[in-house]
């Protein structure tokens, strides 16, 4: 053996070896932690523990925390437990190589784990009249992204944790709820229009619930849950004596990985509305003199007044919060009065902070109404159903498939076999690496890709079969079949990755990842046809013995 | 040496079969009132109901729900009692801007609620007419773009003629088996659509494989005619076609029998299309890439 090829042999397994790490938390146990609240029964405990009783699950039960684990744990149970009576948190546990190598695992699409897919779009033409005039794509895409907005302001009151929200094409946003169970509760969550409110902040209060929050809940995350928020409202206020007037809400921040918009501190308001939503009437984001980027706003003629009257030199230095849906997010120092109906707002924010302040401000001033104009929601029988039939089609494909190959081509179809597993490996490790969400018509496309894989294999094996026919000897046969099957290959498979290419294009949801599938197997498959399998074939033929070839 | 077969014989034969198939199609589809759009694109409810109430049937569903005239359908096992309800807007009139996509759909699962009772929702779809008219421009625009851009990719890397060949080969495949979903009434709708633009792919693919070598005798012909080399090439690479073409369709037909209801339309325009596929990379774009060369260089 060269010193090339002993390079390429551990390349190969070097890969062979990673891309099975990668689809470890895929295909292996899955562990979920529920936390039980501290005053929950044993009863209620055991009603969970019921739940996990069949369906191969090993519970790990510890003082107030239960850890399930189990091969289909998946986002939809967590939520199913999470409304559990006495659970007051449940989440996935990440696996190790999910942590170590920052891999993701294949997530289960909605069709296979069941849950809630919606898509919804601004009531255009409402905002149309509104505003008296005909909308451009360009305000279009601003209002819908208006109402991303708010529906991440609202996310947790869609009863679910792991939701994705996010935009489809320019005017539409998608939201997808795995494992919900209230679909009313959300469609009402989402049919009402945001509250925007802007109110005093009392100094001296707010400083007290921090400090509240600093001693008692140090460590601890604080929950998303509203209701379990509300909770720790309501002690805060009692033990700092909170005056009627006034009341304690939390400050919300944007998580910069997810997205998320998740409660940071406590903070204590007048329970006095200073200025309503409506009483503004534009923001925009600008630089002011500085370069800084700024929030401009343009109050209404009545607005204008409370504005003067909420800026008034008595309430200099004061915080005027910024109130959506019962959310603080944002309270700026008020530094002199604004008499004159429009102001700016500055803190050192960057572009797109500044930008989802303006939403916030403009969903008071012009409330996007939201309509439901595409729904899917999958129950998790017909899902577990779904996931078992798809994979059982599989397996047997795939069975099916390797028994041909062997009886048609004897040893070398063993060796085409063996590169369709590394070739499903590969490309399950592409799929984790991606953070693929697997549908239905995912493990079709999956399974499609493996038909189509031995393709490769079997231009190469007839053109070296016809080789041997022309006289040549094996080890040349072998050179010149893979030689002249490589851009056979490579036209073929490039028009199919033409279509995929295009599918995706076309794609919504359950079809994207059919295209990505059928995209990332068509690659695998080209790989370990023209790279791993001819690999096999230089080492087969360095013995200078062989004088006859299985094929 | 092999013996070659005269495949371009039968040329005129497969033309005939293949227009006289594409007309018996149409005109059934025409007789069954066309294509048959699935909701997504033109918008409607959809339901899968368990009922617990052995004695339901498609019938009794139909009646209940009369004032909707929906298409009711047993899927699953017998015993499961699942039934698949749906029903499509008529006009986007129907669709009723609000909070919910149509007050008809609404309408709909309440009287499925009233008339029927111990019944569970396993799956509910609603799609308004806004998205299916988007996805049809859309479908339509791509299925143009993907002829476009094989087109271009086999006029660079191989000839003009061959991508007249497998253009018309792709094309061949494709209005068949559309004509196909409507002749046997297959409803279109997303996955049907994937179901099409993967016969894209394989169609394409599988000839090219045939014109790899019809490209490769081509250029080493000498004295033989161009309808010999073609008839040399696609005898070469018949085995390797008819490999892949069982391969594919081992994993097609586990699809077709075990993937379940939501892929069983699926599995059967691939099904067709494969066959269709495999049958015009051998009898139709051979034949077409010699009369376009006989065109050109009279």
């Amino acid at each position: 053996m060269s010193r090339g090829m002993i390079y390429k042999l551990f390349f190969i397994l070097f890969l062979i070896v990673f891309s099975s790490l990668l689809i470890l938390p895929t295909v292996g146990t899955k562990k979920m932690e529920i936390k039980f609240s501290a005053n929950s029964t044993a009863e209620e405990i055991e009603a969970v523990k019921k739940r996990f009783s069949s369906g191969g699950y090993e519970l790990n039960l510890s003082e107030q925390t239960l850890v399930v684990s189990g091969r289909n744990i998946t986002d939809a149970i967590m939520n199913e437990v999470r409304i559990y009576k006495g659970v007051s948190d449940a989440k996935l546990l990440k696996h190790w190589v999910e942590t170590t190598f920052l891999a993701k695992k294949i997530n289960l699409g909605l069709d296979l784990q069941g849950g809630m897919h919606l898509v919804l779009q601004a009531n255009f033409e409402g905002i149309q009249n509104k505003i008296g005039r005909e909308l451009t794509e360009k305000d279009k895409n601003e209002i819908s992204l208006q109402a991303l907005e708010l529906l991440r302001n609202r996310i947790d009151k869609f009863g679910v944790s792991e939701p994705s929200i996010r935009p489809r094409g320019n005017e539409a946003i998608e939201i997808q709820l795995p494992g919900v169970k209230d679909p009313s509760g959300v469609k009402k969550a989402i049919g009402t229009t945001g509250s925007l409110e802007y109110r005093l902040v009392d100094d001296k209060y707010s400083a007290m619930a921090a400090s509240w929050i600093v001693q008692n809940y140090k460590d601890k995350q604080l929950p998303e849950n509203y209701d379990d928020l509300k909770l720790i409202i309501d002690e805060i206020s009692k033990s700092i004596a909170l005056p009627a007037n006034l009341e304690t809400l939390f400050f919300y921040k944007r998580d910069k990985d997810t997205g998320a918009i998740l409660p940071d501190y406590p903070i204590v308001l007048e329970k006095q509305v200073s200025l309503m939503g409506t009483d503004i009437q534009e923001a925009t984001v600008d630089r002011d003199e500085y370069g800084q980027v700024v929030v401009v706003f343009k109050t209404t003629a009545d607005g204008a007044v409370k504005f003067a009257e909420a800026t008034s030199e008595k309430n200099h230095g004061r915080k005027l919060a910024i109130i959506l849906d019962n959310k603080v997010r944002n309270a700026p120092n008020i530094k002199e009065t604004i008499g004159s109906g429009s102001g700016n707002i500055s803190g050192g924010f960057a572009y797109e902070e500044a930008m989802t302040l303006a939403r916030i401000i403009k969903e008071g001033a012009l409330p996007v109404d939201l309509k439901i104009i595409e729904e899917r929601t999958v129950g998790p029988t017909l899902g577990q159903d779904s996931i078992e039939a798809g994979i059982k089609a599989f397996a047997v494909g795939i069975v099916v498939i390797m028994i041909f190959m062997i009886l048609y081509y004897k040893v070398a179809g063993v060796i085409a076999d063996i590169g369709l597993m590394l070739n499903m490996i590969f490309m399950l490790a592409i799929l984790s690496l991606l953070g693929f969400t697997l549908t239905l018509p995912g493990i079709a496309g999956f399974l499609l890709t493996m038909g189509m894989a031995v393709d490769a294999n079997v231009i190469i094996y007839e053109r070296i079969k016809e080789e041997i026919k022309k006289g040549k000897s094996v080890r040349m046969a072998i050179v010149a079949g893979f030689d002249r099957a490589f851009w056979t290959i490579f036209d073929s498979n490039l028009t199919t990755l033409l279509a995929a290419f295009i599918l995706f294009q076309f794609g919504t949801g359950p079809i994207k990842g059919f295209a990505v599938t059928l995209f990332i197997g068509i690659l695998a498959s080209m790989f370990v046809a023209l790279y791993v399998t001819r690999f096999t074939y230089e080492i087969i033929s360095l013995n200078k013995k062989i004088k006859k070839l299985h094929i | 040496m092999e013996k070659t077969i005269d495949f371009l014989k039968y040329r005129f034969i497969a033309l005939g079969l293949s227009f006289a198939l594409m007309v018996s199609f149409v005109v059934i589809s025409v007789f069954q009132g066309g294509l048959n759009y699935g909701i997504d694109f033109v918008g409607g409810y959809k339901v899968i109901v368990k009922f617990e109430d052995k004695s339901v049937n498609e019938g009794t569903i139909r009646q209940a729900l009369a004032e909707f005239n929906p298409v009711v359908q047993q899927i699953g096992e017998n015993d499961k009692n699942e039934y698949m309800i749906s029903t499509k807007l008529l006009s986007s009139a129907e669709s009723v801007a609000g909070s919910t996509t149509s007050a008809k759909f609404d309408m709909m699962k309440l009287k499925i609620t009233e008339k029927f009772s111990n019944i569970s929702f396993e799956s509910e779809e609603s799609v308004g007419p806004a998205i299916g008219d988007y996805l049809r421009k859309s479908a339509f625009k791509l299925a143009i773009m993907a002829v476009v851009m094989m087109t271009l990719y086999l006029a660079f890397r191989f000839e003009f003629k061959y991508s007249v060949g497998a253009m018309a080969a792709l094309l061949h495949d494709i209005i068949l088996s559309v004509a196909f979903c409507g002749a046997v009434g297959i409803e279109i709708d997303i996955p049907v659509i994937a179901a099409l633009l993967t016969l894209y792919g394989y169609s394409v693919n599988d000839t090219i494989v045939v014109f790899d070598r019809i490209r490769e005798t081509n250029e080493v012909r000498g004295k033989q005619l161009f309808s010999e080399v073609i008839n040399k090439a696609v005898t070469q690479t018949l085995t390797r076609t008819m490999i892949t073409a069982f391969t594919t369709m081992f994993s097609v037909l586990s699809l077709f029998f075990l993937g379940g209801e939501v892929l069983h339309n699926f599995a059967s325009v691939l099904l067709f299309g494969l066959v269709i596929g495999t049958y015009s990379s051998i009898f139709i774009a051979s034949p077409v890439v010699m009369w376009w060369e006989k065109w050109r260089t009279k």
